[in-house]
């Protein structure tokens, strides 16, 4: 009588029942299943950073772009003392948290609506995930159109209403020339990556919203809580770990994203509206400096690890609570 | 002396030449006008200079360009049909990729960290600051001046570093940046052959914005038409970003002057949507009738002129205005310069990229013809087309009302300069003018961010900044060469 038999768990036989066994060991197993992922953070997200890392402490220019000479921190201090590097890091600042406060509320109060059934849901979800599908660069065509400075339709519709135009409250142009100004450019790059983020927020809070048992609800109801009682007793603190996983997420995707500005403002005017990642391409692309680039890139590294980790720790604790 | 020089000399005994003209004409008998401005018949010569190109490659030689597509849609038709009949006479796989005008920095930068890529990047602006990835074109320049004479000034600055000795590029052709301006509106305000001055331009563009609503479009954006309008506005009233040996200059009380212009003619002839202008939003505005004046290339010109747009007939163009001292210098819109980076290293992929260039400019008449008169020769006699009498811009094939509406671009060269002249386009220049230090400049002491003083005074300490950087690695410098 085999083991096999004893068991009641038929044992591998042969070559192939050998590595069937091995393959099946939890240890081997998770690092076949880990292993396509590590190897892809490695190769494409470990290699560029410490290739970036590089590059900040190098002389490297966009047509020697070798490691060859070591100048230390001298890229970082340099780049630190231009009016550019200031304002697009104050910039990248105000864009992220205006886009953060934004999409936090605006997706709190969708996942309210999506957790509910209506008519039409479907169909409202579907345009409502519309803008997260399309690419950035349409995203900002789009709304270049919608605020360009001669064929603005809002600024047609403020005409209409008297509220733009000679005599206006906000006349005397015809054009709020939305992109040509300071803050009202900051407003547009954070109205249009709001609208660009909104979607991924909102499935990712509807997700927490919906795991919330709907019987606290009804006793609260019960209870006697109104509205805003129950959304500030029991949703956002149900909903907290999936918030922060939402500002992570959009606070990530925000700062380090160029292209709207790029085509939105260009930066301007003059550097008003320029951003940290925008600002490291035109330094280390276009103007060949390919080292001070890397340093631009760099320069928030450090403070959106710390972050990132305490935002996780946080996310933890609240799931464990 | 210039082409274009001794063209103007030659006036001198027109009637000789005329006289001449007329006897040819009488023996030809049947060469008929049409005939004599026709693009040039295509050759294919295997010397030039000291450079001797086989007949054919051996089987197997391919060169990739990469370009970015034209401003004219029919130069790429024509550029490719090109590009094949010359590999099918050379034995020559040649393969076009055309990109976009903002990515070929960033495309070429990548090949050469890469270490592979395109044989030939088109670079629209002088690309120095790649000189440590790009192969010297010493001896091709060097062949073409042999061949066809003397290069603009505007190519030869863009395309040659002295700091290194080394040309970096070859520039074959380039664009003409004008003024445009409505002719209706400025008659109406008592200019009717345009405003002439940068004070015309201010005083008449005031008056037509008061009277008509409809501004001056000139940029005050990070970008590059706003980059060219600072840096002709600045040169015109005889500032400069540095001399001819690459020292900074821009401190200077002529271009304070111009940047205290810059804020009289906002406060008094623009609006504030010069700040979030791209390159197309000039055009745009122009062609939506919302503009009096703007700078620009005549591209947008012909794409009015294809979809029938009526405001060309009331389009006049000029060289750029003049300063208070009676300067005028425009900058070339784009320059069309070929680079060849240093991972090509195949021999016969070399020789033939190089034979593929100089055959380019040796057959430029085409270039120019199918590009609508966009692209200029940098070599002026390889186009007599387009100078002569009587010849494309005394009568525009291309159908403008009247004929000879692009006759002002004939004294072009006299007037375009470069970004860096008097000196050379070497990296700091580029980097200054990548990073929109000079624009920035302009829209801050415009917009009333900061007093002229101050804008200028922060200007002027980056770009110290970022020419030290460069001059510490040898690249800028010894322009007197």
């Amino acid at each position: 009588m085999s083991t096999q038999q004893h068991s009641g768990v038929p044992q591998p036989r042969g070559r192939m029942g050998r590595l069937s066994a091995w393959l099946d060991q939890p240890k081997v197993l998770a690092w076949l299943m880990l292993g396509p992922a590590v190897l892809y953070v490695i190769a494409f997200v470990g290699f560029p950073f410490l290739l970036a890392i590089a590059l900040s402490m190098s002389d490297a220019t966009i047509g020697d772009p070798s490691l060859d000479k070591f100048v230390g921190l001298a890229n970082f201090s340099a780049v630190m003392q231009t009016d550019a590097f200031q304002l697009a890091l104050r910039n990248s600042l105000i864009v992220t948290a205006g886009t953060l406060a934004l999409v936090l509320v605006l997706a709190t109060l969708a996942s309210e609506l999506l957790v509910h059934s209506f008519r039409g849901k479907r169909l409202f979800q579907m345009i409502f995930i519309l803008p997260w599908a399309l690419p950035v660069s349409l995203t900002a065509i789009v709304w270049m159109w919608f605020l360009d400075s001669t064929f603005s339709p809002v600024d047609w519709v403020l005409v209409q209403l008297n509220l733009l135009g000679p005599g206006s409250v906000w006349g005397p142009f015809n054009h709020l020339y939305f992109l040509g100004r300071e803050w009202l450019g900051l407003a547009s790059v954070i109205v249009t990556d709001t609208w660009r983020m909104l979607p991924l927020a909102t499935i990712i809070v509807l997700a927490g919203r919906m795991s919330i048992p709907e019987e606290r609800f009804e006793q609260a109801r019960i209870d006697g809580a109104g509205v805003f009682r129950i959304l500030f007793r029991i949703t956002l603190p149900a909903l907290k770990p999936m918030l922060i996983v939402a500002i992570l997420f959009t606070g990530l995707l925000v700062i380090g994203e160029m292209s709207l500005v790029q085509l939105l403002t260009r930066g301007g005017p003059g550097h008003s509206t320029q951003v940290l990642p925008y600002w490291a391409y035109l330094k280390g692309i276009q103007g060949g400096s390919l080292a001070q680039g890397a340093a631009i890139t760099l320069f928030l590294f450090p403070f959106l690890l710390v972050a990132s980790v305490l935002a996780l720790r946080a996310a933890y604790r609240s799931q464990e609570a | 002396m210039s082409y274009v020089e001794s063209l103007r000399c030659k006036s001198v005994t027109k009637f000789m030449t005329g006289a001449f003209a007329a006897l040819a004409i009488g023996i030809a008998g049947t060469a008929s006008a049409q005939d004599e401005f026709k693009p040039s018949p295509q050759k294919f010569p295997t010397d030039y200079g000291d450079i001797t190109f086989p007949a054919q490659y051996p089987d197997g030689t391919a060169i990739s360009i990469t370009q970015w597509s034209h401003f004219v849609p029919s130069y790429d038709e024509w550029f490719g049909q090109y590009a094949q009949k010359w590999g099918d006479e050379h034995n020559v796989k040649v393969t076009i990729n055309h990109i976009s005008l903002g990515d070929i920095p960033a495309t070429l930068s990548a090949s050469i960290a890469a270490g592979q890529g395109p044989t030939l990047v088109e670079m629209n602006a002088a690309p120095s600051s790649f000189i440590e990835g790009l192969q010297s074109l010493d001896d091709l320049n060097a062949a073409a001046e042999t061949e066809f004479g003397d290069q603009a000034d505007t190519c030869r600055y863009t395309s040659y570093l002295p700091a290194k000795d080394q040309w970096y590029g070859f520039c074959h052709g380039w664009v003409v940046d004008p003024g445009v301006y409505r002719s209706d509106l400025w008659s109406d305000a008592g200019y009717p052959d345009g405003p002439q001055t940068y004070d015309d331009l201010l005083k008449g563009g005031a008056k037509i914005l008061q009277d008509t609503g409809t501004p001056v479009a000139v940029g005050l954006s990070p970008e590059l038409d706003s980059e060219f309008f600072a840096r002709a506005l600045i040169w015109s009233f005889g500032g400069a970003l540095q001399d001819k040996n690459g020292n900074v200059t821009i401190d200077s009380p002529e271009t304070l002057a111009a940047v205290k212009y810059i804020k009289e003619l906002f406060e008094n002839a623009l609006t504030p949507e010069v700040f979030a202008w791209n390159p197309a939003s000039n055009n745009q505005a122009y062609i939506a009738g919302t503009a009096s004046y703007i700078q620009n290339s005549i591209s947008f010109f012909r794409s009015a002129q294809d979809i029938g747009k009526p405001v060309t007939q009331n389009t006049s163009f000029r060289p750029g205005l003049k300063g208070p001292g009676g300067e005028v210098h425009m900058p070339a819109h784009i320059w069309f310069t070929y680079v060849m980076p240093k991972y090509v290293t195949d021999p016969d992929e070399i020789q033939s990229a190089k034979n593929f260039m100089l055959d380019l400019e040796n057959n430029y008449s085409h270039a120019t013809y199918n590009s609508k008169l966009y692209n200029f020769p940098a070599f002026a006699k390889q186009v007599p087309q387009l100078y002569a009498d009587g010849g494309w811009l005394d009568n525009d094939p291309w159908g403008s009302e009247p004929a000879d509406k692009m006759a002002f671009m004939k004294t072009a060269e006299d007037w375009t300069v470069w970004p860096g002249y008097p000196g050379y386009a070497n990296p700091a220049v580029g980097e200054v003018y990548q990073t929109h230090v000079i624009s920035t400049m302009m829209a801050n002491a415009a917009n009333g961010t900061k007093s002229p003083e101050q804008a200028l005074k922060d200007a002027t300490d980056q770009i110290n900044k970022i020419f030290k950087k460069w001059r510490d690695r040898g690249f800028v410098g010894s322009g007197d060469n």
